[in-house]
């Protein structure tokens, strides 16, 4: 573990006070909630700072109803919380393993880095492959996935929270010592492995909110893995729609992670696809222009080429629900 | 009672019942009368009513029915759960310094120079050393010493250790990791395992004159025996595959960690979670250039072994050197990482498999080529390059067998031994094979594997000598048990049902660093003072399998004792007699044998202070539950304590010593000893699965595990090890690989990206205990702890193809590698949607009812076999129409046993054949 | 080849840190950025929490904060301050076992041993929550948790057996009561 100094502030205020000295001092500094995804990276010294601040102490953060999810509610509190909209729970309890989710966020499921096999090694490791560009990039490293450039960085973003929370439109809810904004939380990720989402130095996500119109989405998510537990997603899709009284499809989202280094909501293709809905004909072609949007590249345990297949058929077990009824 | 017996007369020693005589000094405690003769416990050849339906054993009298055969709770358990085991890391001693390792970032270089100034300079680092300080080689297998504790000229793998630091913490020491400066020169480095067998301008190990060309060849064998020249006239169907398996890793839950410490009078103490504590005891005094006797091995608790941990390793030495440079203890603990380093997992192999079967469903010939991924050192591979093709000798009776094997170097970390060492991948092999060649002679897969076994007594096509063998019990047991019938080949798509068979050694025939003329195998040492406790010496390895439990069951059930009047001392070289380790499946044979052996000798003078006691004679006096007493009057007798002090009265406590070691047998030729064993287990499992066709995931629903251990001395932990193997077999076939990148890059040294099972992927396993009573096994008994491994793998493909319709010739079958198979199933047979494919069905042919005959013929043939001790000599070649009596070499001019290749085989040899176009280096003239 | 790698020293600042652990006021001096799982080898002397990876992903460091099953490898110290830590040393009361480190000895539950002190703490929790678990509560809550040796199995057997002893509310004997006598007499029938 890389020396740090650690801040353990027991409110919000407290907390904007210590953040906001440290950025006048330009002190670089990461926030830290359940530590699951954090932890992992320092011990093997990947983006290190001297300066951590804690947000686990900070009740206020962790306030969690049918429309307000507090950035550090723990996942396993989300999942079980009889106030969570059914396939959030469902994507929630399927996120590595319970010990995981005991300690993990969802403000910190929604901000987790970005991964990819020559990133997430020891520094000695990393050391031999000349470094990795993504978090040695003092070292004008290259990268490994994409030979030849140092400007874009493909790691992937395999969190399972936010396909489904941006199918629900939610929003997500920031706060700094410079004052708080919030937006559409697929507005938040902004692509490129390295930059991640909108968050700047010394802002965090203080909740989500859901809207009121949750509980007539219905929907599933689905994703790919090797293993029922600790594994990450190679593929999720999330699918959510509401129907009319008569059982036709009123609106439809769709939204997939997992395979690029940000989540992506699909409105293009589900508005392609609803203009000329035909039922089960067209669940097939939009999953497979579903497919055909995503682009997975070879940084995770399965290869791109499989992922993406995966992510069609994925979508197409996603409607099961839809087509039964 | 009748109140007529009540009031007899009590005469000389005889004891009226519920009543306690005076009481011994140090007696006292629970259980104040002895228990009856549990006589469902004893067995029929002793009078009792325990069954024997393969005939009475040699230990049979020794049984008192007290612990042997009985679930058992491992006797260290108490420590395990209450956290009060000490395993390596937890070995704290005062003032200790903390030891990091530098390793090399590259996969091949030399290295030109080490600058340490800086490291040492800094504060709080005490001791650096490299490779200078100590230049002696090591290894496990004397023949192949070529490791060293640090690099002396040149790294081998990217983590091979270059130097290693001691200080007051681990932030500094980690600090100074990056202070030591090294210039290296970077070597081209090999990482396909083709190119190995190849010249290379600087091979990765120099043997000398007995290196193999120029090439990275560390290893070759040929073997060929049988009637080659008509297997091309005989065959009528044949199986061909070329198997790709990946490396796999032992995953046990405890990185490595050591400490050494040398004591004031200038002894060295190292405690080590090892599986084979002699072996680091030899290295170290060859490393450290110090006697034997003035180093103490200390096995601290091991967290899992399967192998991973019997080489002594070179982050011992380490430890050793920097705490005699520091002149304080030094600990060294790894990170997950540098376990993966470290490795010494299953090899990297590339299989090709041949299966020939003949008109009359024999197996007349198997042909394997194996070439296997030793990574940068010899480690066990001299061993695992025979393993991989001698283990495949049996059960099945053969015509001919032809084995090429090459073990090369590349510059990976070494592989090693792991359960099931050297006969996992190529069993897999076979048992796909069968399962194949049974498809194209259209025969149930279990009716041709029960037409084809081996007889009890026999001897495999390679000389192996086979005792006891449960294999057809096995085959029986999962085929009922499972449903088999109705279900194999019968099942919707999606669902599959799969049979695999395996067998291995019971502990090594020939052990390794050991004169067999000279010394046993194994040495128990007993010793009971006045208060009863008995105490055992022993220097087998517990690593959790439950080696304690075993010996100190052994023990009490000779002596008639619980086994809370036991304890076991197995920790210490100091006070334990040498014993080889826990590897090759070998300590509850030799240990458990030589433990018999030990307790009998105090059992003859413990009836003999009974009969001086009571009057009784020798002959009639039997043990029973801490008693000792005439079997045909038990009130006749005495309590365990008082012929223990009666025994003790002339010299003190009771002191002895028993031993194991192999009879002689096997042949000669060279490698004759590569898997010679003194009894063999045999295996098998179904396994039913379900693979979700449009995404290619296999899940294992439930698997009928059967397991020949000959007697199952603590039914727990055997069926403990059975579902473990299953789960460490389950890993392999399903996601576990050590994956290496483009650039040779090992890219999961890390528990998330190596892929062990979790609880979600694991069937109900419903494991069956088949115990075929060996002669020569302890109370019976065989080895339950790696045999169990190898049928899985196989069972699983086997079940994937019944459910879909492929085979798949690569491990580990990732849901990705099963949908690439169905989309090429789709591709050639024109199906757009994967649900549209066919499930296999088989109608069997008129062949299924001769070998149906046959194994019922069979079945006679054994159980007479096996009951009768008249019985004659059965050789491998009999099925064929050979005299059985005779080793068929003798007898037919055609029948070839030949270790060296001929010049006409080189012209086409195949893959790791190849190796033996190379000439060794003396061989090469001038 | 770049020089690239972070420097471990200087150390960063101590920081006191109270604690109860398995019952006992704890009071250490710990620096600031201390895992939790090194604290309680390394300083409060609970070396049966056990590291396995150091990353999440095996759950031989398990420990409870507060009754709650958490990896002390991901946790850092010092946001514990005054909270309440168990870890396996806690489990047994004196020299009476925990039913689920009774069973864990007779049903198989412990094999190499390195694991069980991680499914000890987790499979505690869950019968402090539940005493009659499904098979399916009983996975979810160990799924955290690799073993290598069991094949979980018997983990899941010793389990359901503590479920039993616990719903019976039956005692766990002191394990430094007698043990056999040595110098029994005769009791007639065998």
């Amino acid at each position: 573990m890389p020396p740090f100094e650690l801040y353990t502030p027991d409110s919000i205020e407290q907390a904007l006070e210590i953040s906001g000295n440290l950025s006048r001092e330009n002190k670089e500094f990461d926030w830290i909630a359940g530590g699951t995804d954090l932890l992992p990276n320092y011990k093997w010294h990947i983006n290190s700072k001297n300066y951590v601040i804690s947000l686990s102490s900070i009740d206020e953060l962790r306030k969690l109803n049918n429309v307000h999810i507090g950035a550090t509610v723990s996942i396993y509190d989300l999942a079980n919380s009889p106030t969570t909209h059914p396939v959030l729970a469902k994507a929630a309890n399927s996120i590595a393993s319970v010990m995981i989710r005991r300690s993990g966020t969802v403000g910190g499921n929604i901000c987790l880095d970005t991964r990819c096999y020559w990133l997430n090694q020891s520094e000695t490791w990393r050391e031999s492959i000349d470094w990795c560009h993504k978090c040695d990039c003092g070292t004008g490293a290259d990268c490994r996935v994409i030979p030849n450039q140092n400007t874009l960085c493909v790691a992937t973003y395999q969190a399972d929270l936010a396909p489904v929370l941006m199918c629900l439109g939610a929003e997500i809810h920031l706060l700094s010592h410079k004052g708080k904004r919030s937006m559409k939380l697929e507005d938040f990720f902004e692509l490129d492995g390295i930059k991640r989402n909108v968050l700047f130095p010394g802002e965090f996500i203080t909740h989500v909110s859901i809207p009121n119109d949750s509980a007539e989405w219905i929907g599933d998510y689905q994703k790919l893995r090797q293993r029922d537990s600790w594994d990450f997603p190679e593929a999720g899709v999330a699918v959510l729609w509401k129907t009319n009284p008569d059982n036709t499809i009123k609106d439809l989202r769709i939204a997939t992670t997992g395979l690029e280094s940000i989540p992506a909501i699909h409105h293009k293709e589900v508005g392609e696809a609803l203009t000329s809905w035909k039922g089960e004909d067209s669940v097939d072609d939009l999953a497979d222009s579903i497919r055909k949007a995503v682009k997975p590249v070879q940084n995770t345990w399965f290869s791109p080429n499989y992922r993406k297949k995966m992510v069609k058929v994925l979508t197409k077990r996603a409607f099961g629900n839809l087509l039964v009824e | 009672m009748s109140k007529d017996k009540d009031s007899k007369e009590i005469q000389g020693y005889r004891q009226q019942p519920g009543k306690l005589p005076f009481s011994k000094p140090g007696s006292g405690g629970k259980n104040s009368f002895s228990k009856p003769i549990d006589l469902e416990n004893i067995p029929v050849s002793q009078n009792g009513r325990k069954d024997q339906p393969w005939g009475p054993h040699r230990h049979d009298s020794l049984i008192s029915g007290q612990v042997i055969g009985r679930p058992t709770a491992l006797v260290d358990s108490a420590w395990k759960v209450t956290g009060q085991a000490q395993y390596g890391d937890d070995i704290r001693l005062p003032n200790e310094l903390i030891g990091r390792i530098v390793r090399s970032p590259y996969h091949y270089a030399k290295i030109l120079s080490i600058d340490c100034s800086d490291a040492l300079n800094l504060p709080g680092v005490v001791a650096v050393a490299t490779g200078i300080d100590a230049k002696n080689k090591f290894g496990v297998l004397p023949v192949t010493k070529d490791e060293h504790a640090m690099a002396v000229d040149k790294v081998r793998h990217a983590g091979d250790l270059i130097a290693c630091i001691a200080a007051e913490n681990e932030n500094i020491a980690r600090e100074a990791e990056r202070l030591i400066k090294i210039e290296y020169e970077i070597l081209e480095s090999i990482h396909d395992i083709e190119d190995g067998l190849e010249d290379s301008e600087y091979p990765i190990h120099d043997r000398g004159q007995y290196h193999i060309g120029n090439s990275n060849i560390q290893k070759r064998v040929f073997q060929e025996f049988g009637d080659i020249s008509s297997l091309e006239k005989n065959t009528v169907a044949s199986h061909r595959s070329n198997w790709t398996f990946a490396g796999v890793n032992h995953g046990f839950t405890e990185p490595h960690a050591v400490v050494a410490n040398w004591s004031p009078d200038g002894r060295l103490t190292l405690y080590t979670p090892q599986q084979v504590p002699h072996y680091v005891h030899r290295s170290l005094a060859d490393v450290l250039e110090i006697p034997m006797h003035q180093i103490n091995v200390h096995r601290t608790f091991v967290g899992g072994g399967f192998g991973g941990k019997s080489d002594p390793f070179p982050h011992e030495m380490c430890a050793a050197i920097l705490a005699r440079k520091s002149g304080r203890p030094v600990r060294i603990t790894f990170d997950r990482e540098e376990v993966f380093w470290v490795n010494r997992g299953r090899h990297p192999s590339k299989i090709e498999m041949n299966l020939h079967a003949d008109s009359e469903g024999r197996i007349c010939g198997i042909e394997t080529d194996a070439l296997i991924d030793g990574g940068g050192f010899a480690s066990f591979g001299h061993v695992t390059t025979y393993y991989n093709g001698v283990l495949h000798t049996a059960p099945y009776e053969i015509g001919s067998f032809h084995y090429t094997g090459a073990r090369v170097w590349t510059n990976k970390p070494a592989s090693g031994a792991m359960r099931g060492h050297g006969a996992v991948n190529s069993r897999c092999a076979v048992e796909v094979g069968l399962d194949d060649l049974a498809e194209k002679l259209e025969v149930d897969p279990i009716t041709l594997r029960l037409a084809n076994l081996l007889p009890p007594h026999s001897a495999t096509i390679t000389g192996f000598r086979v005792t006891s063998i449960g294999m057809r019990e096995c085959l029986e047991r999962v085929k009922k048990e499972s449903g088999w019938s109705e279900k194999f080949r019968k099942m919707p798509l999606g669902k599959g049902i799969g049979v695999g068979c395996g067998f291995f050694i019971s502990g090594s025939g020939l052990p390794i660093h050991w004169d067999p003329n000279k010394f046993p195998h194994a040495t128990v040492h007993l010793k009971i003072d006045m208060d009863g406790g008995v105490t055992i010496h022993t220097g087998a390895a517990e690593i959790g399998q439950g080696s304690d439990t075993v010996v100190s069951q052994s023990v009490a059930e000779v002596l008639g004792l619980p086994l809370d009047m036991i304890r076991i001392r197995s920790r210490e070289s100091d006070t334990s007699p040498v014993d080889l380790g826990s590897y090759s499946s070998r300590v509850t044979f030799m240990n458990a044998n030589a433990a018999i052996s030990a307790a009998m000798k105090i059992r003859d003078e413990l009836i003999k202070a009974a009969s001086d006691i009571t009057g009784a004679s020798l002959n009639s006096l039997i043990v029973g539950d801490r008693r000792i007493f005439d079997k045909n009057d038990p009130a006749i007798g005495v309590s365990y304590l008082e012929a223990l002090h009666k025994s003790q009265e002339e010299k003190g406590a009771l002191i002895s010593s028993g031993a194991y070691r192999t009879p002689p047998m096997g042949k000669t030729h060279k490698g004759a000893a590569a898997g010679l064993a003194p009894a063999y287990s045999f295996s098998a499992y179904v396994a039913e699965v379900s693979v979700d066709i449009e995404t290619g995931k296999t899940t294992v629903d439930k698997v009928w595990a059967a397991h020949d251990c000959g007697k199952a001395l603590n039914p727990l932990a055997v069926k403990g090890q059975i579902i473990g193997s299953c789960h460490m077999g389950l890993g392999q076939v399903l996601s576990e690989e050590m994956r290496y990148g483009r650039s040779g890059h090992l890219m999961n040294p890390d528990f998330l990206d190596y892929k062990i099972p979790s609880i979600h992927e694991m069937p109900e396993v419903i494991p069956i205990i088949v115990e075929s009573n060996d002669p020569e096994g302890p109370f019976g008994a065989k080895e339950a702890g790696e045999g169990p491994l190898l049928p899985i793998l196989p069972a699983v493909c086997n079940a994937v193809y019944d459910a879909i319709g492929v085979r798949t010739e690569e491990l580990p079958i990732t849901s990705e590698k099963v949908f690439k198979l169905v989309e090429k199933k789709c591709r050639l047979q024109g199906i757009s949607n994967p649900l549209d494919l066919k499930s296999p069905r088989l109608e069997f042919s008129d062949l299924q009812n001769t070998l149906d005959k046959r194994a019922q013929l069979h079945s006679k043939r054994d159980i007479e076999r096996r009951l009768n001790s008249n019985r004659e000599e059965y050789y491998n070649g009999a099925i064929f129409g050979l005299e059985p009596t005779k080793s068929p070499e003798e007898i037919d001019d055609n029948w070839s046993v030949r270790v060296i290749p001929e010049e006409n085989y080189l012209l086409s040899p195949r893959l790791a054949g190849s190796a033996w176009k190379h000439i060794e280096r003396r061989n090469m003239g001038d | 080849m770049v020089e690239f790698r972070l420097p471990m020293l200087p150390q960063p600042g101590e920081v006191v840190w109270s604690v109860k652990i398995n019952g006992i006021d704890v009071k250490l001096n710990i620096e600031s950025n201390a895992i939790l799982l090194d604290v309680l080898r390394d300083q409060a002397g609970s070396l049966g929490t056990k590291r396995g990876c150091d990353m999440g992903t095996c759950g031989c460091c398990s420990v409870l904060v507060d009754g709650e099953p958490r990896l002390s490898c991901l946790t850092l110290a010092a946001e514990l301050n005054g909270h309440e830590i168990t870890t396996v040393e806690g489990l047994a009361n004196g020299h009476h076992l925990h039913p689920i480190q009774k069973t864990f000895t007779e049903f198989g539950g412990s094999q190499c041993g390195f694991c069980t002190p991680g499914f000890l703490v987790v499979s505690s929790a869950l019968l402090s929550e539940n005493n009659d678990p499904t098979d399916e509560e009983i996975k979810t809550a160990i799924e955290g948790n690799l073993c290598r040796c069991t094949g979980f199995q018997q983990i899941v057997d010793s389990i359901r057996a503590a479920s039993d002893i616990i719903k019976e509310n039956n005692s766990i004997e002191d394990s430094t009561s007698a043990k056999s006598n040595p110098h029994p007499g005769f009791m007639e029938g065998g």
